[in-house]
């Protein structure tokens, strides 16, 4: 990667970027001089404490109650316990500071163990924006940068005010095309009048909800929020191909398995509390009760009012009730697309439809949000989904090659799903039990493949054969197949994954 | 040293894995050069299994013996030791089972005898290689070798190998990954 020197003359626009605004007005602090070192917002460490905010409250209020008989020295331990963490923030703040310079966004952050954090934006697979529900109060918002890396953690910045935020991920994202090209940089400015938009209520919303005839936003939503930006709006228009239903995603959530878990557990807890009439088991069984709230919660929260568009910059994501999610999914980032369709979903025509793109495995916060795939379409019909996957593959192989008989045997439970297909781009493979899911994975990203034979699959004379993709945990499974199928699968496929690689670097 | 090439003597090398070693057989296998890891693996796998066994058995006998009776504490100590020695027979077979291939685009890696695994890994996809020696494969001069690709999946190890030949098929390895490398 060569990078110019910042005083470079500016080449010609690459004919993929955003429109930049004539006489390249509305520079940014960040492009003027490629060595300033920026601070987050100063109210950033309120932010960062309003996430433990819960877990907090919750501490202090136990505390409180189980020392009430002691008076006001409890009081003070209390608030002594909220100070330090919130000191702690300030000084993370203090410490804390960013810079953009030569096509690599560089974090320098800690106060006893120094950290100097270096990121190549021609490494980036996507920039998020985050906002917590009190980010979204105070107009701040997270920026969220995803490496490749299997076990590295991406790079945050929290928080920076929403509109500095949205600028920034389009200004990173643009370096990210072209590294080092002044001219993307320049380009990646947006005009001065989109910035000011950002003010004005729904300013950017409106002209792309109305050409939506499928809307389903309950009317007086209060989720627009008082800060009228809502993340993940860069400056050019994009082609909306996706908004979830709420009121499907309602009932889908409820169908799905920790909807009924939790619909389970409730029915539990109030027939042991009718037979026993005590209340008192009510209060050993709401840690539990609270558990799965929480957890069918925090599910319906992440795709509430999911929308994707496609731009040229990729796949925008956005989503979030109280907390707000945008990312954009570069093109040529997806690793592997996957279909989940759930029994219950299945009989209404429902289906889910995942993308894993590479990154981090787990990040420290929001574990259970990263464990599980970015849904493009949280809930949809299969139209929806259809539709979805044509933008994604360029072609679309069938799971159509079934198993042997004798994997009946293998896998009683699953035989009904188990099929794969392939042509020269793409790997399909599907499996499941009551839960059908469909995994694509595009030939060019097949990291490694993997043969494998258990002793009962031995004896039946059967072998699964792997597809490992960077993705977080996305393995196409191409699963009991008959030992000279597979056998031959395996001497194949690294050819022909080889040659959709040089295809792809050709191209 | 002197110790390794001792027992390289007495233990011939075992043949190279045959077609019917129950891993997948393909048209053009014949391309196909295995490799094996160095026979002192077996050596070190079963000083490793006799450090883990020997001490938890010697340990729960005489907590047993001490709090129960000294006839339980005896009987779970040989019990130990038994079960060590089973796994002891199964380490020939496994160790035997390792082996790996250096082809022109990939490389390929197979294991296990319970559980069979042939694993290819295009050069191309290789993050980083690392070589790491415990105490015990230092002692015996051997090293293991892991390629990493972005999947965290990917399955390319290769234990025992001399140090000598870890390192050359290390750099080996890295050059082809180098000329080869393609971006995710």
């Amino acid at each position: 990667m060569t990078h110019l020197p910042p005083d470079n003359p500016p080449a010609p626009l690459p004919p993929d970027g955003p429109a930049a605004p004539p006489g390249g007005a509305g520079r940014l602090p960040w492009t003027e001089r490629d060595t300033v070192w920026h601070r987050l917002h100063p109210l950033s460490p309120l932010v960062r404490a309003g996430r433990h905010l819960v877990t907090i409250g919750t501490l202090v209020l136990v505390l409180f109650f189980a020392n009430r008989k002691g008076t006001g020295s409890d009081l003070v331990v209390n608030l002594i316990l909220v100070a330090l963490v919130l000191a702690g923030g300030v000084v993370s703040w203090l410490v804390t500071r960013w810079q953009v310079a030569d096509g690599v966004l560089r974090i320098e952050t800690g106060l006893v163990r120094r950290q100097s954090l270096r990121f190549p934006l021609s490494q980036v697979q996507a920039i998020d924006v985050v906002q917590t529900g009190l980010a979204r109060v105070l107009g701040l918002g997270e920026l969220r940068l995803r490496m490749a890396g299997a076990d590295s953690s991406g790079g945050r910045l929290a928080s920076l005010p929403l509109a500095d935020a949205e600028r920034l991920r389009q200004h990173l994202l643009s370096m990210a095309r072209a590294p080092g090209s002044l001219a993307t940089r320049a380009a990646a400015v947006t005009a001065p009048g989109v910035v000011s938009a950002g003010q004005e209520p729904g300013a950017r919303d409106e002209p792309r909800d109305s050409g939506n005839p499928g809307d389903d936003r309950r009317p007086g939503d209060s989720r627009k929020p008082s800060t009228g930006v809502e993340p993940g709006d860069g400056g050019e228009p994009g082609r909306l191909i996706f908004r979830v239903r709420s009121r499907r995603l309602a009932a889908a959530i409820a169908l799905s398995r920790p909807g009924v878990i939790a619909a389970a557990g409730i029915a539990a807890m109030i027939a042991v509390a009718m037979l026993n009439r005590q209340p008192g088991v009510f209060a050993s069984l709401l840690p539990l009760a609270v558990g799965v709230v929480l957890a069918v919660w925090r599910q319906f929260n992440s795709d509430y009012g999911a929308t994707v568009v496609v731009a040229a910059d990729g796949l925008r994501l956005r989503s979030g009730l109280v907390q707000m999610t945008a990312e954009t999914i570069r093109p040529g980032r997806v690793q592997a697309v996957r279909l989940v369709e759930p029994l219950a979903w299945r009989a209404l025509g429902w289906c889910r439809l995942e993308v894993d793109v590479a990154g981090p495995r787990q990040r420290r916060e929001n574990r259970s949000e990263s464990r599980r795939l970015r849904a493009l379409i949280p809930v949809g019909s299969r139209a929806d989904a259809e539709q979805m996957i044509s933008e994604l593959l360029t072609t679309r192989p069938a799971p159509s090659r079934l198993p042997p008989r004798s994997a009946r045997w293998k896998a009683p439970l699953t035989y009904h799903f188990l099929a794969w297909g392939s042509d020269d781009r793409y790997v399909v493979a599907s499996r499941g039990r009551v839960c059908r899911k469909t995994t694509w994975v595009p030939l060019e990203k097949v990291q490694s493949v993997r043969w494998v034979q258990g002793p009962l699959q031995r004896k039946l004379g059967l072998a699964s054969v792997r597809l490992d993709v960077a993705g977080k945990r996305v393995t196409a499974s191409i699963q009991d197949r008959g030992t000279d199928e597979a056998g031959e699968i395996l001497r194949w496929l690294p050819g022909l994954a080889s040659d959709a690689r040089t295809r792809h670097q050709a191209a | 040293m002197s110790r390794g090439e001792r027992t390289g003597e007495t233990t011939p090398a075992p043949p190279p894995p045959s077609a019917d070693s129950g891993f997948p057989a393909g048209a053009r296998d014949a391309d196909i050069r295995w490799q094996r890891p160095s026979p002192r693996l077996l050596r070190a796998r079963r000083i490793q299994a006799g450090l883990v066994t020997g001490p938890i058995a010697l340990l729960a006998g005489l907590l047993l013996g001490v709090a129960a009776s000294p006839v339980a504490g005896l009987g779970t100590g040989l019990g130990l030791v038994a079960a060590g020695v089973v796994a002891e027979r199964f380490l020939a077979r496994r160790v035997a089972a390792w082996g790996y291939a250096e082809r022109n685009d990939d490389l390929m890696v197979r294991r296990g005898v319970m559980i069979r695994r042939e694993s290819v890994i295009p050069y191309g996809r290789m993050q980083f290689i690392d070589v790491t020696a415990g105490p015990v494969e230092r002692s015996l001069g051997l090293a293991t070798l892991r390629m990493h690709t972005a999947a965290a999946a990917s399955d390319a190890r290769i234990p025992g190998l001399e140090r000598a030949e870890a390192g050359k098929l290390r750099d080996n390895l890295a050059a082809l990954g180098e000329t080869q490398a393609t971006g995710l």
